[in-house]
């Protein structure tokens, strides 16, 4: 321990006992009730501190103590230092973070150091924003540090730590896609089990472990277990059969571990303690390994030996060693088994001014994997990957989060597919101590697919109505009106046989002429819509008869029953002017007239001795004096127009009845169109 | 009239002008038309939507006039309306027959050909309808939609073209060449196309769907999820909206907005495959693997050799350490085509070898 740690642990203790405000010191005046006890924590406080203080601290031992004073009085802060500091420095590194923390939190004043090693517990449990912020806070005592001493912490070595926790956080942010599966009790103990190596069908494995039951069954002063020996198991039906020790001549009373497997699993690289570390190769004769034999001169040196792998042929060996003339640390280096030629460095591509270690040499002899505190490591050992192409390594590419962690990940092996890889980790949830993992590399996210559909025409979306129809056709039936009845003679009531003229009163034009049925009298006309027919049934000797149908176009089908009296020209007989048109409320005659007045105009010449009088009649509507002049005015103005087209004035007169004459019931539309006329009436002949 | 009238006179003249006043009447009435009153009544129906009673009219009509052309055409368009395809087709042949060269039933012809998926004689009938009326929209619109779903979009573009100069207002033209430009890569004219259609007639949604679909090829995501939005905003009910704009919210690394939106989807269609099967590659990005496994397995219910779904559920069994079952999804995936599922078997080490 150095002394500047242990002049910190002095300040820490003391300053824990007085100063610290929520610090609670081991007194009387804190436990005064408790004598017994505090007594007993006293005690295992000094017990503990006994180990502590040991060169080189013996952490394993004191933590009991302290952890048994801890029990007892929980809230000191100098005691969760040093509990912290015993786990920092123990298989479960992380296990410090709560008490650092505390005693951070129980001393406000808490020193550099003390930032430090909380600093390390929060670096190795991967919050590394706070780490940064905590090695920052260390940093001037770092910088201070005497050169040489084991515990010191140089300004770089806070840069290296704050640059592992950045390299962390990136890491972590593109994590490795594996399981990492704990590989259970059939290979696991709860002390330490790591260095996996498997032959590369992945039949067989072959560990390390420091469990109970070892060669000699000692266990190692130096803590962390018994003395290592090497264990066996096979795979069958998915799983690993209990892992045995290979017993002697492999395994002896010192330390053997395991280093490394030939591809045909008929050779074993071993480890063993003798002569600072030296590796050693086993045979299998049989079901049976032969006693390892030392691997000579050009691989063993005096420094430490401790990794090793077959090259997939078999000839060449990758091996790790801290000889001298190395980057710094342990490097890798590779030999040619079966000449004479130098070990050789693998070069700065692969070793680093720092430790690399657990060199593995994939069965595809090109692609190795290697631990190294160098390079982008997030702290500790992490586990890297190197290919050798075109005559050189590239880059080694750290296996990332989370095969990699705060911690050291060492001894890292491949099957031959690749698909999985082993190594030991003394991450939460194993066994105990350090654990044998197996990975299962699940490559690149499998990106899933999804389903989508558009609805890209709009037809088809929302159909719309396209149907063409051929269009209406015209259906005439109903268009037509049915004039019908029969022609009498007025006077002896005898059907008479009478010419029916069909005219157009716009034009004037005489459209069609019928007879009636000379024996019954009977007539019929078809009067198509659309037009104004004037209808004159005429006789020789027979005064005309003059009706009038208005058809407008679209008039619908009708049937019309006109029976027509024919009167004979007598004095008296008055005859109604039906096709007579006047203007509504004026004396003014509509063109449409003119054939009705030329019809008239006509019998006044045939008949010179004719004289007429020419008379106008409303309806009630409206005032009675103004319907009397109104049908005396319409009167005088037939006479006018008579008189105008060459009758001589003395044969007409001109009366207006007004609404006096009634020839229907004016109650009635009917009726009152009825009464609205004009006439004549025979006066001479 | 006046033939009517010459009619009668030629007939009554041996018995001197006086007889046969009566004939009047047979002479100048037209006939009872009953084949003209049953079409017009035809017509009439079909206006209503009774298309029934307007086959029974027109069948009349052609009972009584077995040559009136028009009854046959609109018989065909009621036969149409009443899904009676080939009957409608023989209408229209029978009209084509009284009436060649009317454009009318051609195009009436080649959409109940096309109903019948006669989609050959289909388009030579929309083509017979374009060489005698060339500016009849309807008719380019129809055959371009025929030869889009062809795959000839670029005829179909002609086509749309067409139908557009026939119809400068015909927003379907619009959108239908906006989803042709689309399927030409030519964004730029497909998003102008789908904005005109919208401008002609606002109404036209799909066109935002569509147009957002666009805006996604073109890296244009935020157009898109705005696309989407106004869609929505205006129509909350159609589960093919939610499913895409979920779809592109995943593409936006928005998962769980995307889950809100397939849920949506589901919500509104509980059978939408689609749906199911994105909401679980959306749960499997939120590495919710038992929700992914979940959702996928329904989406494989209602669509039994639904491709996607296997293999993201397969993606799901291997994240849950059902490795065999992982296996499984894969291999079926591929053997449904899509071929990287072997690839994921293989280096999962799944045994077996792909089919």
């Amino acid at each position: 321990m150095s002394h500047f740690f242990r002049l910190l642990l002095f300040l820490l203790l003391t300053s824990g006992l007085s100063a610290a405000a929520q610090s609670v010191a081991f007194t009387k005046d804190q436990f005064g009730s408790d004598k017994d006890g505090l007594r007993e924590a006293l005690r295992a406080l000094k017990d503990g501190d006994t180990e502590y203080r040991a060169d080189p601290p013996r952490y394993a031992q004191a933590l009991p103590h302290y952890l048994q004073a801890q029990t007892f009085n929980p809230n000191n802060a100098a005691l969760n230092v040093k509990i912290g500091d015993c786990y920092l420095n123990s298989p479960t590194k992380t296990a410090a973070l709560p008490y650092l923390e505390k005693a951070a939190k129980l001393d406000a004043t808490a020193d550099a150091r003390t930032h430090y090693l909380l600093a390390r517990a929060l670096h190795l449990n991967a919050k590394w924003r706070e780490a940064i912020a905590e090695y920052q806070l260390a940093q001037p005592v770092g910088s201070n540090t005497r050169n040489g001493d084991a515990g010191a912490v140089t300004g770089n070595d806070l840069q290296r730590r704050i640059q592992e926790c950045r390299n962390g956080q990136q890491l972590m942010e593109h994590p490795t896609r594996v399981f990492i599966d704990n590989a259970g009790p059939e290979l696991n103990s709860a002390d330490s089990d790591y260095g996996p190596v498997v032959s590369a069908d992945e039949s067989t494995i072959l560990i390390t472990s420091r469990r109970s039951g070892s060669t000699g069954g000692k266990k190692d002063p130096e803590g962390n277990g018994y003395f290592e020996d090497i264990y066996e198991a096979t795979w069958k039906d998915k799983t690993w059969s209990r892992a045995t020790n290979l017993g002697t001549p492999v395994n002896t009373e010192d330390h053997n571990a395991t280093v490394g497997v030939s591809p045909d699993g008929q050779r074993m690289l071993v480890y063993e303690g003798t002569n600072g570390g030296d590796l050693l190769e086993a045979s299998l004769h049989g079901i049976t390994w032969g006693k390892p034999k030392q691997l000579g001169a050009r691989i063993n040196t005096r420094g430490h030996e401790t990794s090793a792998s077959y090259s997939p042929d078999g000839r060449y060996l990758y091996f790790v060693s801290d000889r001298p003339g190395g980057a710094g640390g342990s490097d890798i280096y590779k030999v040619e088994l079966e000449s004479r030629a130098p070990a050789v460095s693998l070069g700065p591509i692969i070793n680093t001014a720092y430790g690399e270690e657990g060199v593995f040499m994939q069965p595809d002899g090109k692609t190795i994997y290697f631990s190294s505190e160098g390079h982008n490591s997030m702290g500790g050992y992490d586990i890297f990957k190197s290919v050798f192409e075109n005559g050189k390594w590239s880059e080694p590419e750290n296996l990332g989060w989370p095969i990699n962690t705060p911690d050291d990940d060492v001894f890292f092996v491949t099957s031959a597919s690749g698909r999985h890889g082993y190594y030991s980790s003394d991450r939460p949830g194993g066994l105990g101590a350090k654990d044998i993992y197996r990975i299962t590399f699940l490559g690149p996210e499998k990106q899933p697919l999804l389903s989508e559909e558009d609805q890209l025409l709009a037809s088809r979306l929302a159909p719309v109505k396209q149907a063409i129809l051929a269009p209406a056709v015209a259906v005439a039936t109903a268009q037509v009106t049915i004039l019908k009845g029969t022609v009498t003679d007025d006077a002896t009531k005898k059907p008479l046989e009478a010419t029916i003229d069909l005219i157009d009163n716009i034009s004037g034009q005489t459209i069609a002429s019928f007879r009636s049925n000379a024996t019954s009298g009977k007539y019929l006309v078809s009067l198509p819509s659309g037009t104004n027919y004037g209808i004159v049934v005429r006789q020789d000797g027979y005064l005309f008869h003059s009706e009038n149908f208005n058809l407008p176009v679209g008039a619908a089908y009708a049937e019309v029953v006109k029976d027509i009296p024919m009167k004979r020209l007598e004095v008296g007989t008055t005859i109604v002017l039906r096709n007579i048109f006047f203007d509504t409320g004026k004396a003014t005659l509509r063109p449409e007239s003119k054939a009705e007045l030329e019809r008239l105009q006509k019998l006044l010449v045939e008949t010179p001795a004719l004289k007429l009088e020419m008379a106008g009649h409303t309806d009630n509507v409206g005032e009675a004096a103004r319907n009397q002049d109104l049908s005396k005015r319409r009167a005088q103005a037939v006479v006018t127009y008579l008189t105008q087209h060459g009758i001589v004035a003395t044969r007409l007169t001109a009366a207006g009845y007004g609404e006096a004459k009634p020839v229907a019931p004016n109650t009635t539309k009917a009726g009152r169109q009825l009464n609205r006329r004009t006439e004549f009436k025979v006066t001479a002949k | 009239m006046q033939k009517s009238l010459l009619f009668f006179v030629l007939l009554g003249t041996p018995l001197a002008v006086r007889a046969q006043v009566d004939s009047v009447r047979a002479s100048t009435l037209p006939g009872p038309q009953l084949a003209e009153r049953a079409y017009n009544s035809g017509l009439a129906s079909f206006n209503a939507q009774s298309y029934p009673a307007a086959l029974r009219s027109f069948d009349q009509a052609i009972g009584a006039k077995p040559n009136f052309a028009a009854a046959y055409t609109n018989r065909a368009a009621t036969r149409y309306e009443l899904k009676n395809y080939p009957q409608a087709v023989a209408d229209y042949d029978q009209a084509l027959k009284l009436e060649p060269g009317n454009y009318a039933s051609y195009f009436g012809r080649a959409r109940a050909r096309e109903a019948q998926n006669q989609i050959t004689e289909a388009e030579q009938d929309y083509s017979e309808a374009l060489k005698v009326k060339p500016d009849y929209a309807p008719a380019w619109y129809n055959r371009g939609v025929l030869r889009f779903e062809k795959g000839e979009y670029q005829a179909a573009r002609d086509d749309f073209d067409g139908a557009i100069k026939a119809d400068p207002k015909m927003a379907y033209a619009y959108h239908d060449r906006g989803s042709t430009n689309q399927k030409l890569n030519n964004h730029p004219a497909a998003v102008q196309d789908y904005a005109q259609a919208l401008a002609l007639q606002p109404d036209l949604l799909s066109a935002l769907l569509n147009r957002a679909t666009v805006e996604r090829h073109a890296n244009q995501l935020p157009q898109a999820l705005q696309d989407y939005d106004a869609y929505i905003a205006k129509r909350a009910d159609n589960a093919l909206a939610f499913n895409n704009r979920g779809s592109a919210r995943f593409e936006n690394k928005d998962y769980a907005g995307a889950i809100a939106d397939f849920s949506q989807a589901i919500k509104l269609d509980p059978k939408y495959a689609y749906a199911w099967n994105n909401r679980a590659a959306a749960q499997l990005k939120l590495e919710k693997y038992a929700e992914a496994d979940a959702d996928a397995s329904e989406a494989i219910k209602l669509k039994a050799e639904y491709a996607e779904a296997y293999l993201n559920r397969g993606h799901a069994r291997e994240m849950l350490r059902q490795a065999d079952q992982a296996c499984q999804d894969w291999r079926r995936a591929a053997e449904l085509g899509i071929a990287v599922g072997d690839n994921y078997a293989a280096a999962a080490g799944c045994a077996g070898e792909a089919q």
